[in-house]
């Protein structure tokens, strides 16, 4: 520890050396972000250039452990199980994100309007928010599994009576719903902050002009939520390709391999003896997710400001 | 002003280092002076027995002082990353431990007095999972045989014997369909029982899965439709098997888990189960007088073929990073001695693999002594294929209507893939 201080501390001071002493920093500011600095360095930067610099060997975990290149690489890249995960991964995330806006956008329209018992419901709807995703996806298992295909039998709908999570064309559907189900409160909380920001004198100037209902809709409430929406479909989208609770709750990536997520897939790294492996796809994985976080930032700095 | 801040820092650093240290100094101090070894077991069903065996063992002698740690497996294999393995482990053998062998890090046992008296038939199931010149990396404890599981008294209401053959197989299913009895229990939501059960009972029953994994080894990163072994090849003919059998499963197998079937069985929805023995005593809870037996499942239409499929269920180990070698030993040794490794294997419902030891009483194993005892046993293909390949979930895939032929090249090309990059 005494370590740690005698040399973190002093360096950020000597790279900033303060104009003759009269604008010098307290020393005491440092301190309050060594612990964070400390603790983040060490469960994220460190590991993850551990898990970089373990890619290019052929390292299980233990033992000794030779470089192989972009071996690891060049393998993943054709391996049709890791790209099956990646498709899969992208193409349920995609679902899911228009899903989960287009619902929670309608419901906070509807909270945020005249209606009874809108603070109760609100408090509803939110409650999917504060169940641990692996509680969500066992109810839900079991939902599927039983209760499900038990109606489905009792009202004579053959199409219902054998379990959605043991068709390998349509599990992924079942987990769209679910992971939906829980991620809507979170998108419908920060859309029902921004129809309340949004000033009422706008609503009536519009009446005036004798706007429809849905005129309004569309061309007051969608433009100022902009902004909103653009935030909603970033985070969504990123919480989605980490998929990993829900679907082990679900399926556990079955029927076969019909749902294995790309975080799924990276973990078997570990239980399988597969470390180096499995670390170049986390590797690849996380290229991925800057590119498209950078992608996403650039397209939407145009669109915040309208 | 500056001054009051940097003595604030220097005395918080202070106090923290010294907690480091103190608890450093901590670890290392055991006290009495007896060596401590640290023992790990997770097989959460005998943790009770293993605790009064560990007590006994440290009441009779002063020299070593065994601890019991039953934090898991993930945890040991982590232990071992970090170079500070336990001294002694009793662990479910199978390709996870398969890496430690393969790399030596587990230390040679063949000189201890216990792997005298292990049989020498097992040594062959115990190389199927890596080896390493020379040593005698982990000894057997205890082998789990596993096969069909059937309900005696529907066997007897309809006037059935047990299956020998194929033909009689599939004879006994339909009568039992035409009956209105389910003749197999299937449990395909999950996918370990697929695989434990239909895939490695239906390629066991008919290929010599050590003759098959030696060859395919060989091939490497050759496997595929122009090798001359692949599963492909070999594993096409049980397994069409083995979906015709799934035709004669309850209608919502493919929603049901491992729990609702042992519910469903004991509740004698089922004549027939594929599981192993470990479901007895979860079927107990539920119907604890129910009359069960054993036999192996037919796959061809010569009753020499038949065989139980076995597993090392607990293996011990001494690592190679153990600072407590000789004590280890020690304690392994007693483990080993008969009344403590008999009873363990008698109230866990496994056979002892040392050579004078009896199979154990429970009369619902009696259906698989015989093949035991004659040493016809295979070790369950799934568990033989590395775990990196999702071989459990292209058998529960194959369950559900996937093409066997697909299935088992895919399978092909995912082992050369591996065979080329490892």
């Amino acid at each position: 520890m005494s370590l740690l201080t005698t040399t973190a501390v002093p360096a950020p001071a000597a790279a900033r050396p303060a104009p003759r002493g009269t604008r010098r920093t307290e020393p005491i500011y440092y301190l309050f972000l060594l612990p964070s600095l400390v603790l983040f360095t060490l469960a994220i930067p460190v590991p993850a250039i551990v898990g970089i610099f373990f890619s290019f060997t052929n390292s299980v975990g233990i033992g000794d452990w030779d470089f192989v290149g972009l071996t690891n690489y060049a393998v993943a890249f054709t391996d049709p199980a890791i790209l099956r995960s990646y498709l899969f991964t992208f193409g349920f995330s995609l679902v899911t994100v228009v899903l989960v806006n287009v619902v929670a956008f309608l419901l906070a329209v509807g909270l945020t309007s005249r209606i009874r018992l809108k603070v109760g419901l609100r408090a509803v709807f939110v409650i999917p928010m504060v169940v641990s995703g692996i509680i969500i996806a066992y109810v839900f298992n079991f939902l599927f599994s039983n209760s499900l295909p038990a109606a489905g039998q009792a009202v004579g709908i053959p199409f219902l009576e054998t379990s959605l999570l043991a068709n390998p064309d349509l599990a992924w559907l079942a987990i769209v719903v679910v992971t939906a189900w829980q991620a809507v409160p979170g998108t419908l909380l920060i859309y029902i902050a921004g129809l309340l920001a949004i000033p009422g004198d706008v609503y009536e100037a519009a009446e005036i002009d004798g706007a429809t209902r849905s005129q309004r809709l569309a061309r007051i409430t969608l433009p100022l939520m902009a902004g909103y929406v653009v935030i909603n479909v970033i985070l969504g989208f990123k919480n989605f390709l980490n998929a990993y609770d829900i679907i082990v709750g679900l399926t556990n990536g079955g029927p076969g391999t019909a749902t294995r997520s790309i975080a799924m897939t990276i973990i078997t790294g570990f239980n399988g003896g597969d470390y180096a492996y499995q670390m170049a796809n986390a590797t690849i994985f996380f290229v991925v997710t800057v590119l498209i976080a950078f992608l996403q930032l650039s397209v939407t700095r145009g669109r915040n400001s309208l | 002003m500056s001054e009051e801040p940097r003595r604030a820092l220097r005395g918080i650093s202070g106090a923290l280092g010294l907690a480091l240290v103190s608890s450093l100094l901590a670890g290392c101090g055991s006290g009495d002076g007896a060596e401590p070894v640290r023992f790990t077991f997770s097989k959460r069903e005998a943790i009770p027995y293993m605790t009064q065996v560990v007590a006994d063992y440290n009441a009779s002698q002063d020299d070593v002082r065994v601890e019991l740690d039953t934090s898991g497996v993930d945890v040991v294999s982590a232990s071992f990353v970090r170079g500070n393995p336990p001294d002694l482990m009793l662990a479910n053998y199978n390709m996870e431990v398969a890496r430690f062998v393969d790399r030596c890090t587990l230390s040679d046992l063949g000189d201890t007095a216990a792997a005298a008296r292990i049989r020498p038939d097992l040594q062959p199931l115990m190389d199927q999972y890596g080896t390493c010149d020379g040593r005698t990396s982990a000894l057997p404890y205890s082998v789990m045989a596993a096969s069909v599981i059937y309900d005696k008294a529907v066997f007897a209401e309809h006037d059935l014997e047990v299956p020998q053959t194929w033909s009689e197989l599939l004879e006994v299913a339909d009568t039992l369909e035409a009956a209105g009895v389910t003749p197999f229990y299937g449990t395909f939501k999950d996918d370990w029982t697929v695989a434990q059960g239909w895939f490695d009972y239906a390629v066991g029953g008919q290929v010599d899965t050590l003759d098959f994994f030696h060859r395919l080894d060989a091939e490497g990163a050759d496997v595929g439709p122009r090798s001359d072994v692949s599963f492909e090849k070999d594993f096409s003919r049980p397994l069409e098997q083995m979906t015709q059998l799934a035709q004669y499963t309850n209608d919502d197998a493919a929603s049901r888990g491992y729990g609702d079937g042992n519910l469903a069985f004991a509740q004698g929805q089922a004549a027939m189960y594929l599981q192993g023995p470990w479901a007895f005593s979860e079927i107990a809870k539920t119907a604890p007088d129910l009359d069960l037996g054993t036999f192996p499942l037919p796959m061809t239409e010569d009753p020499a073929d038949l065989k139980v499929r076995v597993n090392v269920d607990l293996a011990a180990i001494v690592p190679e990073g153990s600072r407590h070698q000789e004590a280890a030993r020690d304690f392994l040794e007693y483990l080993y001695r008969p009344e403590i490794i008999e009873a363990y294997n008698e109230s866990q419902l496994g056979y002892t693999p040392t050579t004078d030891a009896p199979p154990p009483s429970d009369p619902r194993l009696a259906g698989m002594t015989e093949y035991y005892d004659e040493g016809r046993v295979y070790q369950g293909a799934s568990v033989l294929v590395p775990k990196t390949i999702p071989v459990m979930a292209y058998t529960q895939g194959i369950a559900f209507g996937a093409d066997v032929d697909a299935t088992m090249r895919t399978l092909d090309t995912d082992w050369a893939r591996l065979a080329r990059r490892q």
